[in-house]
């Protein structure tokens, strides 16, 4: 006979939860000490700790010297010469670009990391922005080249340092983030010309490392252009960049399109919208939206592999640094310059990255809505 | 009969190598009702999804308002203008609201304008009695919300033509009414509709033809008065059996 009970509608009662205690103690034992392997991981990984960090904290504080322009005083001490640091920041941020317009480099690092803020905002999230950006792309380039409202006309072969490494990851990705539409749509294309083309490059270029690309860029660019046609060297770079770029980011943009499914295609149909209208009105908004956090991956990539172009004798950052350090009082301090600017990339890339998880939860919650 | 709408003769469809319709031949008059059922993969949401070229057809000849459905892409453009279609999972677009879910069709396919769109919209949504609900996000009303909002959509174009794909087959049993009301209203007011749906009662109701489909094949069809009372063949008594278990 089956036993069953009820409770009269409106009798059932709200009960706390038991497990609801929460001392420091108990927090503490449940997360670092839960079982024997739980509190053994911990342990080791105090004991690890307690011999790492002093050694750290002699070399890294309480050995070092903090501000010098004499390099003997850093000889002298046992621990870091951050001192190298204030010594050299100005060739390390800009570069060979001209020290007296060095303020030019700065406003640009300032403007562009200040509109890149004020675009990660969903609020301000327009096609106004657009505009924003081709007008900001004209700025930047009026600052950097000059040569009107009277600055001094400046090469892009003396470009560098930050400004510089700003300028290649913006461009890779505001040019590259398109391309990777067009090649994602022409590899799932009906017209095998067209996929036969978009499947070349994005195979081609996945097959190649990067710095390969920025060399064919550099080399064999020129041998198939006329040889009258002369492209500037860091406009070659760029182009290798955005293709590369886009060519990774045209596999996760198919990965979205993928995932959109069928019936969002026949609705768009039925309702005889054009082949346009679907993709830019139906199937891409959805799809990006999906990708957006691996798309952030590889935004971030971007960013990083803007060091790349220090092989083909272009500037950023890192070359920058590198080139710093040819000076023979300092070269020894070359460990405290490169963690002054590993600390810069870190800066730029864990925002990015708080904010790519900061877009996926938003998005998420759209998603439940 | 009036001048027939839609033409379908002798059609067939395969899917690879798989012969889904055979030489179907169905002729829907202007202002009539049909209702297509059959079991699973009989092949009638192919012969629905033929009509305005979902699926293309390998056999026979389809023509819609004296537009012959062919490979060219103003006819089948021609054809989808002219019918709206209604779904069974909905497929109202998640990212937009229920108002520019309607009006998208129109601004984008019919260069309306978004006033004359939204004008039209509202009147629509005001009809299937969702208007309330127009600022809102699909993922946000309830499958007979939802469903009603994709009739409108699908009437936004004015079409000649209604094709329905088992629309209430994805619905909780308390939302079924509520969809089946709104399509009965449609039904009354002398729009012509091709309806694949189990729902025999809709049948009963307001269907001119109920045509019972079995293996890619039309069976049988009749009037629902002859269909229900008389079924004439074996395969649709065993199906109407079926069904009234199920119901």
């Amino acid at each position: 006979m089956p036993r069953i009970s009820h409770t009269r509608p409106g009798e059932g009662r709200t009960l706390p939860r038991p497990d609801s205690d929460h001392g420091w103690l108990r927090t503490v034992r449940d997360g670092f000490f839960s079982g024997w392997i739980s509190g053994a991981i911990t342990v080791v990984f105090v004991a690890g700790l307690a011999t790492i960090l002093p050694s750290v904290w002699r070399w890294a504080v309480a050995d070092a010297v903090w501000y010098t322009t004499d390099p003997s005083a850093c000889r002298a001490a046992s621990g870091a010469c951050w001192a190298v640091v204030a010594e050299k920041y100005r060739v390390i941020l800009f570069g060979t670009y001209p020290y007296d317009q060095h303020w030019r480099g700065a406003l640009v690092v300032l403007f562009v990391t200040g509109l890149a803020v004020l675009s990660s905002v969903p609020r301000l999230w327009s096609a106004r922005l657009f505009v924003v950006w081709a007008v900001a792309a004209v700025t930047v380039a009026v600052l950097m080249f000059g040569g009107i409202f009277g600055l001094p006309y400046v090469g892009t072969n003396q470009w560098g340092g930050l400004p510089l490494t700003m300028i290649v990851f913006i461009t890779s990705v505001v040019f590259g983030l398109p391309l990777a539409v067009v090649l994602a749509l022409g590899r799932r294309s009906h017209l095998p010309v067209i996929r036969a083309v978009c499947i070349g490059v994005i195979e081609i270029v996945r097959g190649l490392p990067l710095v390969s690309v920025l060399f064919m860029m550099i080399i064999l660019l020129p041998l198939f252009l006329p040889s009258d046609l002369t492209v500037d060297k860091l406009l070659r770079a760029l182009i290798g960049m955005v293709v590369f770029f886009g060519a990774y980011a045209a596999e996760v943009v198919r990965g979205g399109l993928q995932a959109i499914p069928a019936g969002q295609y026949d609705a768009a149909k039925a309702l005889g919208l054009g082949y346009w209208p679907s993709m830019f009105k139906i199937i891409l908004p959805q799809a990006l939206r999906i990708v957006i956090p691996a798309l952030m991956n590889d935004i971030i990539r971007a960013f990083k592999n803007t060091t790349f172009v220090s092989v083909i004798g272009i500037f950023d950052m890192l070359g920058a640094t590198k080139a710093s350090l040819r000076d023979v009082d300092w070269v020894r301090y070359s460990t405290e310059a490169y963690i002054f600017v590993a600390l810069v990339f870190f800066l730029y890339c864990f925002a990015m990255s708080r904010y790519s998880q900061f877009i996926e939860t938003r998005l998420g919650r759209e998603d439940t809505r | 009969m009036t001048q027939a709408l839609v033409k379908i003769d002798g059609l067939q469809k395969w899917y690879a190598d798989f012969h889904a319709l055979r030489d179907v031949t169905l002729h829907v008059g202007a202002g009539e009702r049909v209702v297509i059922c059959g079991p699973s993969g009989s092949g009638k949401s192919s012969l629905v999804r033929c009509v305005n070229r979902l699926e293309p057809h390998q056999g026979g000849r389809i023509e819609v308002a004296g537009t012959v459905l062919d490979d060219s892409p103003a006819a089948v453009h021609r054809i989808r203008l002219l019918s709206g279609m209604v779904f069974q999972q909905f497929n109202l677009f998640p990212h937009l609201t229920v108002l520019e879910n309607l009006t998208l069709g129109p601004i984008h396919a019919l260069r309306q304008t978004a006033s004359q769109a939204e004008a039209h919209a509202m009147q629509l949504l005001e009809r299937v009695r969702v208007a309330d609900q127009a600022l809102k996000f699909p993922g946000q009303l309830s499958g007979g919300q939802q469903q009603r909002v994709a009739i409108a959509r699908a009437l936004m174009t004015n079409p000649q033509l209604l094709l329905f794909d088992e629309p209430t087959s994805s619905l909780d049993p308390e939302m079924v009414s509520e969809v089946l009301d709104v399509m009965i209203e449609l039904a009354r007011e002398g729009v012509t509709m091709i309806v694949v749906t189990h729902e025999m009662g809709f049948a009963r109701a307001v269907a001119d033809l109920v045509v019972f489909m079995d293996q890619g094949e039309v069976v049988e069809s009749a009037p629902p008065a002859t269909f229900f009372a008389n079924p004439a063949n074996d395969r649709t008594r065993q199906f109407l059996a079926k069904l009234d278990l199920a119901a």
